[in-house]
């Protein structure tokens, strides 16, 4: 009876331990654990963008350009930086070498505590290995994650359009983002962060570099009458072509690094508040006539909210709480969507196949929550209002002397001073004094 | 109820048991540690194996392992406790050969040393190769030792000893409830492996794959869910059940509770959800990475898995074995009878 028993049960033990064999085999294949990570993934959404508004076969060009790309800036496991010439020496050392073999590579840590493949281990599973924001996990996350290749940042000190300092990114770094899937990885050493940085600026040039020579494939080189981009064959068989064919990729990146140079002389610095302007900071302390004075400050700062020359009412609504219009997307999403129609199918079909994430209406902020993703700090407010948010549909103020219709500094407080009080103040308030504006108008 | 048949007697061995319980205890720190070492991706602190820094394991400096840096502690340690396991399996077997008159449990001590030593290799080759996909795997089956060492101990019990064919029995579990268990028991299984995909994901794969896994753990979770329930319903109601097979069963109901907390703690601490201006908490929370409380709820939730498959496996077996006798058949078949 006992080896009657002992069969019954042994069968089911050994079918099931071969099913769970199968099985583990098969999530190994299906996940491609371990499938090696050779190189950078090839921006296939931005040349389906280009062929398809230039009706162009890119496919050659792609090819050549993931070759430069490869010379110039390695590999995931082996990164470079450009070789650029001796008298820009400031573009050689925007970012260091050691640094971005720190950051790449499989993550591995030794006895010292010195922690290597930083990116791997802290970013890629968001990011992605090229920084184009399609990590495996990138689907489920709301915002999604940055794409690094547009060289678009959302919260610095810089104004839109320019790229961010190295300041701006160690902040987000230290601070993440709050409500976002963006941590705060302020547990890291501090050389870790900077190395963190540098491979962040690394992946944004590369990536810069990439949709350029796309570009210039598309719009200026005639590949059926045999123009190349880059051809590594040239090295033996025509070395001057070659050389100029690698003359004008470094160019292209020497042009994607001296953005990121002049980032720190694009500051915007940040001024003082006028004296005896009290800040919505520590109210409790303020005297009463300082208390009064931010009353005022916060009235002003409403009307400027509901008024035409900020603006903000359009979308952040009438009562803040970002109900205003919510049918916009951010850059990132205009980048491969423009000119497609989005609610059909048929269009968006062959951009989502290559990896594309499905279009989302980016929404305007709940100020009401009193939660700002670039920092609740009043200066960093005003860095908000003045220069917007960058590949958002927040625009940047306009400010006086530039524009004489503009906010004055002055302004732009009084709007800091509302925004911080919004979470204390009643939702009626604001909606009673919209009605009355648009009964006056 | 009396049988005709007369009891087996079958000798209980207190070592034999007291090894296997003290093995499976020792399992789940293991398990916490090792989990630890995945959520701090320390699986590459120490770069060699057996060898710690070119140190015998057990020789390397204990200033160094405990004052240096956090990922060589977890890792340095999730070895020592890889080989306690290892000695607790050496000393089962050494146990049941002298003590446990059973043949098959001897073979079966075997296996379970045979199964930590596999286990420590997988850990090894996941070092020396630094392959994620051996960690992965290695994160697979730590679970399911577990699971044949909370067997060990079933089987070695004097519950399951006096179990034996022919004993007379008053309480005896259904069908129903043992296949029950069975399917909880794969089924919690499975689940854990498409978490470990989750957790051992790499930047090789697509977002619509890691897509699929995530539909499916939740797919999977619902299927425990329902299971969990149904078990300790079935069991619990059932007041012929044996108190041995409707305790785990009800405690893995309240386990899967817990767990379906932690999951959702778990996505939140580590992605956050998608809506966060849900709640002002969610729209002012900021992940820290690494951060203590984000990895003692993902090592928590990875740990608790592993736990509801351990008190799975006590349930399915232990209700196996109270179906499997033939004096239960026998009262079943009776009581079937007496409902017609």
């Amino acid at each position: 009876m006992l080896s009657d028993r002992m069969r019954s049960t042994t069968s089911p033990i050994t079918r099931f331990s071969r099913l769970l064999l199968v099985a583990i085999a098969g999530c190994c294949a299906i996940s491609g654990c371990d499938v090696p990570i050779t190189s950078f993934q090839p921006n296939r959404i931005y040349v389906a963008r280009m062929e398809k508004s230039q009706k162009a076969d890119l496919q050659s060009a792609l090819a050549d350009t993931q070759a430069a790309l490869e010379d110039l800036f390695g590999t995931p496991d082996e990164p470079l930086w450009p070789k650029f010439s001796e008298n820009e020496a400031d573009l050689a050392n925007l970012v260091q070498l050691e640094r971005l073999q720190q950051a790449s590579g499989a993550v591995r840590s030794d006895e010292a505590d010195r922690h290597f493949g930083l990116y791997r281990e802290h970013c890629v599973q968001c990011h992605g290995i090229s920084g184009d924001g399609l990590g495996p996990t990138s689907r489920f996350l709301n915002p999604y994650p940055r794409d690094f290749r547009l060289g678009k940042f959302k919260f610095k000190s810089t104004p839109i359009g320019q790229r961010p300092t190295r300041a701006d990114l160690h902040r987000v770094l230290v601070d993440g983002l709050k409500g976002t899937s963006m941590p705060s990885f302020r547990l890291l050493k501090d050389e870790e962060l900077e190395v963190l940085v540098d491979y962040v600026i690394f992946l944004s040039v590369r990536g810069q570099v990439e949709r350029q020579m796309i570009t210039d494939a598309a719009l200026e080189l005639d590949y059926e009458a045999g123009d190349r981009l880059y051809d590594r064959a040239n090295r033996e068989t025509n070395p001057e072509l070659f050389k100029a064919q690698l003359d004008r990729v470094t160019k292209i990146a020497a042009d994607a690094a001296k953005q990121w140079l002049k980032a720190q002389e694009a500051v915007t610095v940040v001024p003082e508040p006028p004296t005896d302007f009290p800040l919505y900071v520590d109210v409790q302390s303020l005297s009463a006539p300082d208390q009064e004075k931010l009353q005022a400050s916060i009235a002003r700062g409403r009307k400027l909210f509901q008024g035409p020359i900020a603006n903000c009412a359009s979308c952040h609504g009438a009562t803040a709480m970002g109900d205003g219009q919510t049918n916009n997307y951010d850059a990132w999403t205009k980048d491969w969507t423009e000119g497609i129609d989005l609610l059909n199918k048929d269009d968006l079909r062959p951009f989502l196949k290559l990896g594309a994430l499905k279009p989302r209406v980016i929404l305007p902020r709940n100020l009401r929550t009193g939660v700002y993703r670039g920092g609740s700090e009043p200066h960093e407010l005003y860095l908000r209002i003045v220069n917007g948010i960058d590949g958002s549909p927040m625009p940047a103020t306009a400010m006086q002397p530039s524009n004489p219709q503009g906010l004055t500094e002055s302004d732009v407080w009084d709007l800091v001073n509302f925004l911080l009080n919004l979470p204390n103040e009643a939702i009626s308030k604001d909606a009673s004094i919209a009605v009355a504006q648009r009964s006056d108008n | 109820m009396q049988s005709n048949l007369q009891p087996t007697e079958m000798p209980y061995s207190r070592a034999v048991h007291g090894l296997a319980v003290t093995l499976t205890l020792a399992v789940f720190p293991l398990i916490w540690v090792g989990g630890l070492v995945t959520t701090y991706d320390a699986g590459m602190a120490v770069p060699d194996w057996p060898n710690t820094y070119g140190y015998n394991m057990f020789a390397y400096p204990a200033t160094t392992w405990l004052f240096g840096p956090f990922d060589l502690l977890v890792e340095h340690s999730h070895r020592l406790l890889g080989t306690v396991a290892g000695l607790l399996s050496i000393g089962l077997v050494a146990a049941a050969w002298f003590y446990d008159g059973r043949n098959w449990f001897k073979i079966w001590a075997m296996f379970v040393l045979m199964a930590v030593i596999a286990q420590g290799a997988l850990g090894g080759f996941r070092v020396l190769l630094d392959q994620r996909s051996f960690a992965m795997i290695h994160g697979c089956t730590g679970p399911l030792f577990f699971a044949i060492a909370t067997a060990t101990a079933v089987m070695s019990s004097r519950w399951w000893l006096s179990r034996s064919a022919g004993q007379t029995q008053a309480q005896f579990t259904s069908r129903g409830a043992t296949r029950l268990a069975a399917a909880l028991l794969v089924a919690s299984y499975c689940q854990l492996i498409v978490g470990a995909q989750l957790r051992h994901i790499t930047a090789a794969v697509d977002h619509r794959v890691f897509m699929a896994f995530v539909h499916t753990h939740l797919t999977l979770a619902g299927l425990v869910v329902i299971l969990a329930i149904c078990t300790s319903a079935v069991t619990g109601l059932d007041r012929r059940t044996p108190a041995r097979v409707r305790f785990p069963a009800i405690l893995i109901a309240l386990l899967v509770l817990v767990q379906i907390s932690l999951g959702i703690a778990t996505w939140i601490v580590n992605y956050s959800l998608p809506w966060q201006e849900l709640s002002e908490w969610l729209a002012g929370y900021t992940i820290s990475a690494k951060g203590y409380w984000e990895s003692i709820i993902v090592t928590a939730h990875m740990a608790t898995g592993s736990l509801i498959i351990s008190l799975a496996t006590v349930t399915a077996l232990r209700a196996w074995r109270s179906r499997a006798s033939v004096v239960a058949k026998e009262v079943n078949r009776k009581w079937k009878q007496q409902l017609a």
